[in-house]
């Protein structure tokens, strides 16, 4: 299949691009000797070679002297090589699943993001399952009387909703249903999986109500065209009720366009629970990335933003395929 | 989804004739009252942003302006915060940061997009297949991380986070100018410049770009929108502007539990003044873009 091929051939290409620009920006624009041995990196070594400045031996951890551990870290980290080879070797070590450990606390990468991931993914999940519970009625209800009261409302409404950055809607709603009315927990609580979803119904609504405005614009819309083919007029003349139509007929075929914008909306998605995460204290990627680049823990950052960067693209790729693979006229026949 | 090269030359020329008969004049949308209102709004901000330190208000700064979490009142219209400090002050010298931040992103963006997209439509062939490809591997990064990154490295000065967040709207920005150069660059007026032995900075700059600009006007306003919340997301990673405070880093503080329960006001303040200034943004840009009929446009958001 010659499409296929090309959008994978075009997956590895974005891939490598999206870890170059990774592995590059915090190499380049930081400085990763700094990053492992902190304020040593300002020694200058050959100064010490060639005697002009003395080494100033046995301040460091196990008595060696600056220049020695600055070394040791070159060669640890291969910094005393060229960019491009440092990228191969590195990109080597992520093809084998090795992602480096941190320098903080010498904890593999690799296990911090697998104890860390789930719950972002949990809560993204929650996010969409409300953003879609939230979306498709709201939708129906808007497009099955289109441009009367209710559609109208819910046009600004949903406009309106987008216009609130998620940190606000946190913050709002962490005041009203946290501090106020003391429904649900201030901290995430992670006993069991039902714990764990209920601290997740706040930080998921955050995300799920600007997703769910999005969802309906689009869905409203899409619902609108349907109504107007034949086969509604058909089903109508057959003597269906509106909502055995609404539901039966005009909606699944409204649900196609719904997968284009998923691929959109996962990027604020992934911002998102990056930033709620903060708000709702959830021990997740987010949290996890927040203290790496305040601790300057170089491999978690860099870790992390390669797994978050792969996942959008492979959801991004996964969508494109899969909505291709859809035929448009195939919902026309069928 | 929304192909660039989908772009039907032939289109644009039908929409030049109906734009010229008398009756397709007529029946173009108005940009309308709320249109107009927005722009209001933001032209308010802007000006009392401008001119804070010449308007008769307290000392953003000053600590026991009133007492600590003071509500909002006659002394202290917006109350004040955890220091005392005067929250209308703060509000007001918040968006100076907050609006230079969406304004130096958005320009940064125009710039560096809009000449790349505009180089790619212009060039076609391997050229526009490296800078779509570039545009295509931005897109790839999910907004915020990319900024996060950058940002990590390079420290936290007004300028680096304004350019780090003018980077998001490069690819949107520049696919934009690369359509809209594809559908222009075919018309009479440039072959006729072409014949006039004008040279291709020429045809761009003088032709094209005029064109072009038009379009992209109402993703500026929607750019400008989503720099001032990227980067209250970002005061929300520890990551805002150092010098000075935004409305994303009052928000923050405003945010500790003990102010929201005891004070809510110091971060619903800061978000009423974001939601108003970034709602009139994209409605502006909204029906601006609806008004120019430009199709294509996505910001992935984030």
């Amino acid at each position: 299949m010659g499409f296929l091929a090309r959008r994978l051939a075009a997956l590895l290409a974005v891939l490598l691009t999206v870890t170059a620009l990774a592995f590059g920006s915090l190499n380049v624009l930081g400085d990763p000797l700094f990053n492992v041995v902190g304020f040593v990196a300002s020694v200058d070594c050959d100064a010490v070679l060639a005697g002009e400045v003395e080494d100033v031996s046995g301040q460091t951890a196990g008595g060696r002297g600056d220049c020695e551990v600055i070394e040791a870290a070159k060669r640890e980290h291969h910094l005393d090589r060229a960019l491009p080879v440092r990228y191969g070797l590195w990109l080597g070590d992520i093809v084998r699943g090795d992602l480096g450990t941190s320098f903080k606390n010498e904890m593999p990468v690799r296990q911090v993001i697998g104890e860390k991931l789930p719950k972002t993914l949990l809560l993204m999940l929650v996010a969409e399952v409300f953003g879609l519970a939230i979306a498709i009625p709201w939708a129906v209800a808007a497009a099955y009387r289109a441009n009367r009261a209710f559609d109208r409302v819910s046009t600004v409404g949903s406009f309106g909703l987008l216009a609130i950055p998620n940190f606000a809607m946190g913050i709002i709603l962490f005041y009203f249903f946290v501090v106020r009315w003391q429904v649900f927990p201030s901290r995430f609580e992670d006993a069991d999986l039902l714990a764990r979803l209920k601290s997740l119904v706040l930080p998921g609504l955050t995300l799920g109500l600007p997703l769910a405005a999005t969802y309906q614009r689009v869905l409203r819309t899409d619902l609108i065209t349907t109504l107007q083919e034949d086969f509604v007029q058909m089903a109508r003349a057959k003597g269906m009720t509106d909502r055995w139509i609404m539901f039966r007929h005009v909606l699944r075929p409204s649900l196609f366009s719904l997968v284009t914008v998923f691929g959109l909306t996962t990027a604020g998605l992934i911002g998102g629970a990056l930033v709620v995460e903060q708000i709702y204290s959830i021990p997740g990627l987010g949290r996890a990335v927040v203290e790496a680049v305040i601790r300057d823990d170089f491999p978690i950052v860099l870790g992390a933003v390669v797994v978050i960067a792969t996942g959008f693209v492979v959801i991004n790729f996964t969508v494109d395929v899969f909505y291709s693979l859809i035929d448009p006229r195939v919902r026309r026949d069928g | 989804m929304d192909d660039p090269t989908s772009v039907d030359p032939g289109s644009s020329s039908e929409s030049v004739e109906a734009f010229a008969s008398p009756a397709a004049g007529l029946a173009r949308k108005q940009l309308g009252f709320g249109f107009w209102l927005s722009v209001t709004w933001v032209a308010v901000v802007v000006v009392v942003a401008v001119l804070a330190p010449w308007l008769p208000i307290a000392d953003p700064d000053q600590t026991g302006f009133g007492d600590r979490l003071d509500a909002p009142g006659w002394a202290a219209w917006f109350g004040t915060d955890s220091n005392g400090r005067d929250m209308f002050a703060r509000t007001i010298w918040g968006a100076r940061v907050s609006l230079t931040v969406g304004f130096i992103a958005i320009l940064n963006g125009l710039v560096i997009g809009g000449s790349l997209g505009l180089v790619a439509g212009y060039f076609r062939g391997p050229v526009d297949r490296i800078i779509s490809f570039a545009f295509f591997a931005l897109l790839s990064f999910p907004g915020l991380v990319l900024a996060l990154l950058i940002i990590a490295s390079l420290g936290t000065s007004l300028m680096v986070v304004s350019m780090t967040l003018g980077i998001l709207s490069i690819a949107p920005v520049g696919r934009l100018a690369r359509s809209a150069t594809l559908s222009f660059a075919e018309r009479e007026f440039v072959h006729a410049s072409r014949v006039l032995g004008a040279t291709h900075t020429r045809i761009m700059v003088r032709e094209l770009l005029p064109n072009v600009l038009i379009p992209m006007s109402a993703l500026a306003l929607l750019g400008m929108a989503l720099a001032i919340v990227a980067e209250g997301g970002l005061a929300f990673l520890g990551l805002s502007v150092s010098d000075g405070f935004s409305w994303g880093k009052m928000i923050l503080l405003g945010s500790a539990p003990r102010t929201l329960r005891d004070a809510p006001w110091v971060a619903l303040v800061p978000i009423g003044a974001m939601f108003l200034t970034v709602l009139a943004l994209n409605y502006a840009g909204d029906r601006l873009r609806q008004h120019l009929d430009v199709r294509e446009m996505a910001f992935g958001g984030g």
